[in-house]
């Protein structure tokens, strides 16, 4: 269980993704303790959709924050990701938050090119960069978001000076 | 569960929910059973074009019982010739996910006037004022993304591990 495994995970299976979200700002230098995995994946490559799918079916993925057996299984394939397009997921190595667009950013083409590569944790992977890290976050509109946002800006306050 | 959080979990747009209510002469709560039965209604009528007075009978036959089939027939046409057929197994997916996407993301908002972020000195003076240390921003970066990567999956699994001992 950790965020290592993950990436890893999502890296073997040639998953097309950017991390979002705690992991990214903690990439560039948030001293925030973040629990989940953020990621935003292509959703316009069929093939990708199935992969991810299949990832997260691997990994027993679940609703986070339901009751597990308060209904009937969850299923968790490649029609459930198209038809919701934000997922918050628990799963057996960590809990997840996969996104097929970035309020602020747009879908993953956007995200991609507003991101950088990262080599950390064993793995090469991107993550959003600082400046559309902080859009998004602003675009979120919820109190959480609100909070990180003076730490975000005066990272990048810092890194240009 | 909030208003919003109800319209998230079905997936549904809110004011709709609200229009919809009122010609439905139904009384609105914000609850799991309700968006539930909202998410299918908005499916129906949005997906297959069927009035909301029929997409409204339909769902309520489709959720009433503990049918152990995952497909419910909610309607058959009296030469048999025509049925909806609902999957429950997907549709309940479909709804958990935006269920726990409601409950994780769609928190409360804080009730009253934003608190104003000021500008005065830019951002490293309204950081501070946050009560942010700037000290610890400034060693952060002198850190490469890999050491502050690992330092966070070493402060992740220390949480984790609190939690679990808590719990």
């Amino acid at each position: 269980m950790s965020f290592a495994s993950m990436l890893n995970g999502l890296t073997k299976k040639k998953v097309k993704f950017v991390v979002v979200g705690g992991v990214a700002a903690a990439a560039h230098g948030s001293s925030r303790v973040t629990n989940d995995l953020d990621i935003c994946y292509d959703a316009e490559a069929v093939a990708n959709i199935g992969a991810l799918a299949s990832v997260l079916a691997g990994w027993k993925a679940y609703p986070r924050g339901i009751e597990a057996g308060l209904t009937r299984s969850f299923i968790m394939d490649d029609r459930t990701l198209r038809n919701a397009p934000i997922l918050t997921l628990t799963t057996s190595e960590g809990d997840i938050d996969v996104m097929d667009r970035i309020a602020g950013v747009g879908p993953y083409d956007a995200v991609r090119r507003h991101s950088e590569k990262v080599s950390a944790l064993g793995v090469r992977f991107r993550v959003l960069d600082l400046p559309s890290l902080i859009k998004a976050k602003r675009a979120a509109g919820r109190p959480r978001a609100f909070d990180h946002l003076p730490e975000l800006e005066a990272l990048l306050a810092l890194r240009r000076s | 569960m909030t208003a919003r959080q109800t319209a998230v979990a079905a997936g549904a747009d809110l004011k709709w929910i609200v229009n919809s209510a009122a010609l439905l002469g139904r009384r609105l709560r914000y609850d799991r059973q309700q968006a539930k039965w909202w998410g299918l209604v908005w499916l129906l009528t949005g997906q297959l074009g069927l009035s909301l007075k029929a997409a409204a009978a339909l769902t309520t036959v489709a959720l009433r019982g503990r049918s152990s089939s995952s497909q419910v027939t909610a309607a058959t046409d009296p030469s048999g010739s025509a049925s909806v057929v609902v999957n429950l197994e997907r549709y309940e997916s479909i709804f958990l996910a935006n269920l726990s996407r409601a409950l994780v993301h769609e928190t409360p908002r804080r009730r009253g006037r934003p608190a104003r972020r000021g500008t005065n000195g830019g951002s490293l003076a309204n950081a501070e004022r946050y009560g942010i240390d700037l000290d610890l921003i400034r060693s952060a970066i002198r850190r490469t993304p890999a050491e502050r990567l690992a330092l966070l999956e070493t402060n992740a699994a220390f949480v984790r591990d609190m939690r679990r001992a808590t719990v």
